[in-house]
Protein backbone atom coordinates (compact mmCIF):
# COMPACT_ATOMS: atom_id res chain seq x y z
CA UNK A 1 0.00 0.00 0.00
CA UNK A 2 1.15 3.58 -0.82
CA UNK A 3 0.79 5.91 2.21
CA UNK A 4 0.94 9.67 1.91
CA UNK A 5 0.17 11.47 5.33
CA UNK A 6 -3.21 12.75 3.54
CA UNK A 7 -4.48 10.56 2.35
CA UNK A 8 -3.90 7.97 5.68
CA UNK A 9 -7.00 7.50 7.42
CA UNK A 10 -7.75 6.11 11.09
CA UNK A 11 -8.26 2.09 10.73
CA UNK A 12 -6.62 1.72 7.86
CA UNK A 13 -3.64 -1.52 7.97
CA UNK A 14 -0.68 -2.46 7.47
CA UNK A 15 1.04 -6.01 7.08
CA UNK A 16 3.95 -7.11 7.94
CA UNK A 17 5.82 -10.16 6.95
CA UNK A 18 5.16 -13.88 7.96
CA UNK A 19 7.88 -15.45 10.13
CA UNK A 20 8.82 -19.39 10.36
CA UNK A 21 10.09 -19.68 13.76
CA UNK A 22 12.72 -22.75 14.17
CA UNK A 23 15.14 -23.50 16.19
CA UNK A 24 17.46 -22.45 13.70
CA UNK A 25 15.97 -18.92 13.14
CA UNK A 26 16.36 -18.56 17.21
CA UNK A 27 19.88 -19.60 16.68
CA UNK A 28 20.65 -17.16 13.93
CA UNK A 29 18.97 -14.29 16.19
CA UNK A 30 21.40 -15.63 19.01
CA UNK A 31 24.50 -14.88 16.83
CA UNK A 32 22.94 -11.56 15.35
CA UNK A 33 22.26 -10.24 18.36
CA UNK A 34 24.73 -11.75 20.62
CA UNK A 35 21.92 -12.32 23.12
CA UNK A 36 22.86 -16.14 24.20
CA UNK A 37 20.23 -15.68 27.42
CA UNK A 38 19.92 -20.12 27.94
CA UNK A 39 15.77 -19.55 27.58
CA UNK A 40 16.66 -19.46 23.69
CA UNK A 41 18.81 -22.30 23.68
CA UNK A 42 18.99 -24.69 26.35
CA UNK A 43 16.80 -27.22 26.61
CA UNK A 44 17.47 -28.90 29.73
CA UNK A 45 17.54 -25.58 31.68
CA UNK A 46 14.00 -24.58 30.22
CA UNK A 47 12.76 -27.73 31.61
CA UNK A 48 12.55 -25.61 35.15
CA UNK A 49 10.46 -23.30 36.80
CA UNK A 50 10.23 -19.55 36.53
CA UNK A 51 8.37 -18.85 39.61
CA UNK A 52 5.24 -20.13 38.87
CA UNK A 53 5.43 -20.15 35.18
CA UNK A 54 6.98 -23.29 32.77
CA UNK A 55 7.76 -22.26 29.56
CA UNK A 56 8.04 -26.23 28.25
CA UNK A 57 10.96 -25.61 26.27
CA UNK A 58 13.50 -23.02 24.56
CA UNK A 59 11.33 -19.49 23.67
CA UNK A 60 12.22 -17.34 20.99
CA UNK A 61 13.87 -13.90 21.86
CA UNK A 62 11.07 -11.45 22.68
CA UNK A 63 13.09 -8.90 20.76
CA UNK A 64 12.69 -10.66 17.15
CA UNK A 65 9.06 -9.74 17.82
CA UNK A 66 10.42 -6.08 18.40
CA UNK A 67 12.64 -6.53 15.26
CA UNK A 68 9.88 -7.69 12.81
CA UNK A 69 7.57 -4.75 13.83
CA UNK A 70 9.96 -2.49 12.86
CA UNK A 71 10.70 -4.16 9.73
CA UNK A 72 7.25 -4.04 8.90
CA UNK A 73 7.10 -0.12 9.77
CA UNK A 74 10.05 0.45 8.11
CA UNK A 75 9.31 -1.14 4.71
CA UNK A 76 5.89 1.02 4.61
CA UNK A 77 6.98 4.21 6.21
CA UNK A 78 10.80 4.89 4.08
CA UNK A 79 9.07 4.37 0.21
CA UNK A 80 6.73 7.53 0.98
CA UNK A 81 9.56 9.68 2.62
CA UNK A 82 8.16 8.77 6.17
CA UNK A 83 10.64 8.07 9.25
CA UNK A 84 9.96 4.83 11.44
CA UNK A 85 10.91 7.15 15.31
CA UNK A 86 9.26 5.18 18.29
CA UNK A 87 8.27 1.76 18.86
CA UNK A 88 7.24 0.67 22.09
CA UNK A 89 6.15 -3.23 22.61
CA UNK A 90 4.92 -6.02 25.20
CA UNK A 91 4.88 -9.23 25.06
CA UNK A 92 1.93 -11.46 25.84
CA UNK A 93 2.92 -14.89 24.95
CA UNK A 94 6.31 -16.77 24.48
CA UNK A 95 6.58 -18.26 20.92
CA UNK A 96 8.53 -21.41 20.12
CA UNK A 97 9.78 -23.43 17.54
CA UNK A 98 7.38 -24.49 15.32
CA UNK A 99 5.37 -21.28 15.41
CA UNK A 100 4.53 -18.67 12.68
CA UNK A 101 4.30 -14.91 13.48
CA UNK A 102 3.44 -12.00 11.85
CA UNK A 103 3.45 -8.47 13.00
CA UNK A 104 0.38 -5.90 11.41
CA UNK A 105 -0.12 -2.81 12.16
CA UNK A 106 -3.47 -0.63 12.20
CA UNK A 107 -3.76 3.33 12.09
CA UNK A 108 -5.22 4.61 15.97
CA UNK A 109 -3.99 8.59 15.27
CA UNK A 110 -2.91 11.63 13.19
CA UNK A 111 -1.07 14.29 14.54
CA UNK A 112 0.15 17.48 13.17
CA UNK A 113 2.26 19.05 15.12
CA UNK A 114 5.02 22.55 15.46
CA UNK A 115 7.30 21.63 12.69
CA UNK A 116 6.01 17.65 11.44
CA UNK A 117 3.14 15.38 11.02
CA UNK A 118 2.57 11.73 12.99
CA UNK A 119 0.77 8.74 12.93
CA UNK A 120 0.46 6.67 15.32
CA UNK A 121 0.18 3.25 15.27
CA UNK A 122 -1.08 -0.08 17.19
CA UNK A 123 1.04 -3.20 16.54
CA UNK A 124 0.57 -6.78 17.36
CA UNK A 125 2.03 -10.13 16.59
CA UNK A 126 -0.06 -13.26 16.49
CA UNK A 127 0.78 -16.66 16.20
CA UNK A 128 -0.56 -19.34 13.60
CA UNK A 129 -3.15 -19.73 15.83
CA UNK A 130 -4.27 -16.12 15.72
CA UNK A 131 -2.79 -15.72 19.56
CA UNK A 132 -1.54 -12.36 20.03
CA UNK A 133 2.30 -12.68 20.97
CA UNK A 134 3.28 -8.69 21.33
CA UNK A 135 1.66 -6.03 21.22
CA UNK A 136 2.25 -2.52 21.09
CA UNK A 137 2.14 1.15 19.66
CA UNK A 138 4.40 3.03 17.29
CA UNK A 139 5.33 6.70 15.62
CA UNK A 140 6.00 7.42 11.86
CA UNK A 141 7.00 10.48 10.96
CA UNK A 142 6.09 12.44 7.64
CA UNK A 143 8.28 15.71 7.37
CA UNK A 144 6.73 18.30 6.05
CA UNK A 145 9.76 18.66 3.61
CA UNK A 146 10.89 15.21 2.26
CA UNK A 147 13.66 14.93 4.63
CA UNK A 148 15.86 12.19 6.48
CA UNK A 149 17.71 11.90 9.73
CA UNK B 1 46.62 -2.14 11.46
CA UNK B 2 44.74 -4.55 9.09
CA UNK B 3 41.12 -5.54 9.47
CA UNK B 4 42.52 -9.25 9.83
CA UNK B 5 44.71 -7.82 12.98
CA UNK B 6 41.80 -5.67 14.66
CA UNK B 7 39.69 -8.29 14.75
CA UNK B 8 42.21 -10.69 16.52
CA UNK B 9 43.25 -8.01 19.06
CA UNK B 10 39.11 -7.37 19.85
CA UNK B 11 37.94 -10.14 22.84
CA UNK B 12 35.93 -12.52 21.64
CA UNK B 13 32.34 -12.29 22.56
CA UNK B 14 31.82 -14.98 25.80
CA UNK B 15 28.42 -16.82 23.87
CA UNK B 16 28.50 -18.43 27.48
CA UNK B 17 26.51 -16.57 29.71
CA UNK B 18 26.81 -19.28 32.90
CA UNK B 19 30.66 -18.23 32.75
CA UNK B 20 30.32 -15.04 34.75
CA UNK B 21 27.14 -15.42 36.25
CA UNK B 22 28.53 -15.21 39.79
CA UNK B 23 30.23 -11.29 38.67
CA UNK B 24 26.95 -10.30 37.77
CA UNK B 25 24.25 -8.47 40.15
CA UNK B 26 21.57 -9.44 41.37
CA UNK B 27 17.87 -7.78 41.92
CA UNK B 28 19.26 -6.94 45.41
CA UNK B 29 22.60 -5.01 44.34
CA UNK B 30 21.19 -3.13 41.17
CA UNK B 31 21.12 0.22 42.16
CA UNK B 32 18.74 2.38 40.55
CA UNK B 33 20.48 5.54 38.75
CA UNK B 34 23.96 3.77 39.15
CA UNK B 35 25.60 3.90 35.44
CA UNK B 36 26.36 0.82 34.04
CA UNK B 37 29.65 -0.13 32.80
CA UNK B 38 29.88 -0.31 29.14
CA UNK B 39 32.53 -0.69 26.19
CA UNK B 40 32.43 1.07 22.74
CA UNK B 41 31.58 -0.73 19.59
CA UNK B 42 32.47 -0.32 15.97
CA UNK B 43 29.34 -1.66 13.76
CA UNK B 44 30.17 -3.28 10.86
CA UNK B 45 29.01 -4.09 7.54
CA UNK B 46 28.82 -7.79 8.30
CA UNK B 47 27.45 -7.44 11.69
CA UNK B 48 24.24 -5.73 10.22
CA UNK B 49 23.91 -7.83 7.54
CA UNK B 50 23.49 -10.55 10.14
CA UNK B 51 21.37 -8.90 12.02
CA UNK B 52 19.19 -8.30 8.94
CA UNK B 53 19.67 -12.05 8.42
CA UNK B 54 18.24 -12.73 11.21
CA UNK B 55 14.87 -10.94 10.83
CA UNK B 56 14.39 -11.32 7.04
CA UNK B 57 15.50 -7.43 6.27
CA UNK B 58 16.16 -7.16 2.53
CA UNK B 59 16.17 -2.98 2.52
CA UNK B 60 19.06 -2.09 0.15
CA UNK B 61 19.77 1.01 2.06
CA UNK B 62 21.19 -1.60 4.85
CA UNK B 63 22.98 -3.77 2.26
CA UNK B 64 23.22 -2.44 -0.69
CA UNK B 65 25.83 0.09 -0.96
CA UNK B 66 25.24 1.80 -4.42
CA UNK B 67 21.68 1.98 -3.79
CA UNK B 68 22.21 3.19 -0.18
CA UNK B 69 24.41 6.12 -1.55
CA UNK B 70 21.52 7.15 -3.88
CA UNK B 71 18.77 6.83 -1.14
CA UNK B 72 17.72 9.70 1.33
CA UNK B 73 20.76 8.95 4.09
CA UNK B 74 23.71 9.09 0.99
CA UNK B 75 25.10 5.74 2.29
CA UNK B 76 24.27 2.36 3.91
CA UNK B 77 22.54 2.57 7.46
CA UNK B 78 21.85 0.05 9.87
CA UNK B 79 17.72 -0.80 10.40
CA UNK B 80 16.62 1.07 13.67
CA UNK B 81 16.36 -2.03 15.80
CA UNK B 82 20.02 -2.74 15.47
CA UNK B 83 20.28 -1.31 19.20
CA UNK B 84 18.92 -5.05 19.79
CA UNK B 85 22.85 -6.00 18.81
CA UNK B 86 24.64 -2.61 20.34
CA UNK B 87 22.55 -4.01 23.91
CA UNK B 88 25.06 -6.41 24.06
CA UNK B 89 28.19 -5.49 22.42
CA UNK B 90 28.16 -2.35 24.33
CA UNK B 91 28.37 -3.84 27.66
CA UNK B 92 31.19 -6.30 29.22
CA UNK B 93 30.38 -9.71 30.10
CA UNK B 94 29.79 -9.06 33.56
CA UNK B 95 26.62 -6.75 32.87
CA UNK B 96 23.23 -7.86 34.92
CA UNK B 97 21.21 -8.07 31.45
CA UNK B 98 23.40 -11.31 30.75
CA UNK B 99 22.11 -13.08 33.98
CA UNK B 100 20.67 -16.19 32.40
CA UNK B 101 16.98 -16.96 33.13
CA UNK B 102 16.71 -12.68 32.68
CA UNK B 103 13.24 -12.26 30.85
CA UNK B 104 12.63 -9.31 28.75
CA UNK B 105 8.58 -8.51 29.37
CA UNK B 106 8.56 -5.06 27.18
CA UNK B 107 10.20 -2.43 25.87
CA UNK B 108 10.04 1.20 23.97
CA UNK B 109 12.53 3.09 21.79
CA UNK B 110 12.72 6.00 20.23
CA UNK B 111 15.23 6.89 16.99
CA UNK B 112 17.06 9.80 15.93
CA UNK B 113 19.66 9.12 13.57
CA UNK B 114 20.37 5.86 12.05
CA UNK B 115 23.53 4.20 12.49
CA UNK B 116 26.28 3.07 9.92
CA UNK B 117 28.44 1.00 9.18
CA UNK B 118 31.89 2.12 10.42
CA UNK B 119 30.18 4.17 13.62
CA UNK B 120 32.12 3.35 16.73
CA UNK B 121 29.14 3.44 19.27
CA UNK B 122 29.09 4.43 23.11
CA UNK B 123 26.27 3.77 25.34
CA UNK B 124 25.01 5.27 28.47
CA UNK B 125 22.91 2.99 30.50
CA UNK B 126 21.57 2.36 33.94
CA UNK B 127 18.78 0.96 36.22
CA UNK B 128 16.32 3.64 36.56
CA UNK B 129 14.19 1.47 38.84
CA UNK B 130 12.90 -1.63 40.21
CA UNK B 131 10.18 -2.94 42.47
CA UNK B 132 8.28 -6.65 42.60
CA UNK B 133 5.28 -7.19 41.10
CA UNK B 134 3.29 -10.47 41.49
CA UNK B 135 6.07 -12.08 43.50
CA UNK B 136 8.61 -11.10 40.38
CA UNK B 137 11.74 -8.97 40.53
CA UNK B 138 11.21 -6.31 37.95
CA UNK B 139 14.01 -3.57 36.54
CA UNK B 140 13.64 -1.22 34.49
CA UNK B 141 16.39 -0.01 32.50
CA UNK B 142 17.37 3.09 30.45
CA UNK B 143 19.68 3.19 27.50
CA UNK B 144 21.29 5.65 25.07
CA UNK B 145 23.23 5.04 22.54
CA UNK B 146 25.35 7.75 20.17
CA UNK B 147 27.64 7.51 17.28
CA UNK B 148 31.19 9.12 16.96
CA UNK B 149 30.00 12.63 16.76
CA UNK B 150 27.99 12.33 19.53
CA UNK B 151 24.62 12.23 17.94
CA UNK B 152 21.93 10.31 19.96
CA UNK B 153 21.31 7.21 17.46
CA UNK B 154 18.36 5.92 19.94
CA UNK B 155 17.26 6.00 23.38
CA UNK B 156 15.08 3.70 25.25
CA UNK B 157 13.66 1.61 28.30
CA UNK B 158 12.36 -1.77 29.25
CA UNK B 159 11.76 -4.02 32.14
CA UNK B 160 13.10 -7.38 32.41
CA UNK B 161 11.78 -9.90 34.99
CA UNK B 162 15.10 -10.71 37.51
CA UNK B 163 15.77 -14.44 37.92
CA UNK B 164 15.19 -15.54 41.76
Amino acid sequence: MTASFDNLKTGDTIDGPSFAVSRESIRLFCDASLDYNPLHLDDDYMKGNFGRTNFGGIIMHGMNNFGLISRMLTDWAMPVGAIHRRLETRWVKPVKPGDTIRPSGIIKAKQVTAKSRWVLIDVIVRNQRDEPVATGEAMVEFPVLAKAG
Amino acid sequence: MTMQAEKSAAPAFETDFWKDANLRKVWDEIVPGVPRKTLPYKLTFEAIALYCKAVGETNPLYLDEAAAKAGPYGGLIAPPSIHILLMFSCTPADDWMRSPGTVNAGQSWSYNVPARPDDTITLQARALDKFIKRERLFVVHDNVFFNQHGDVICSGRGQTIRPM
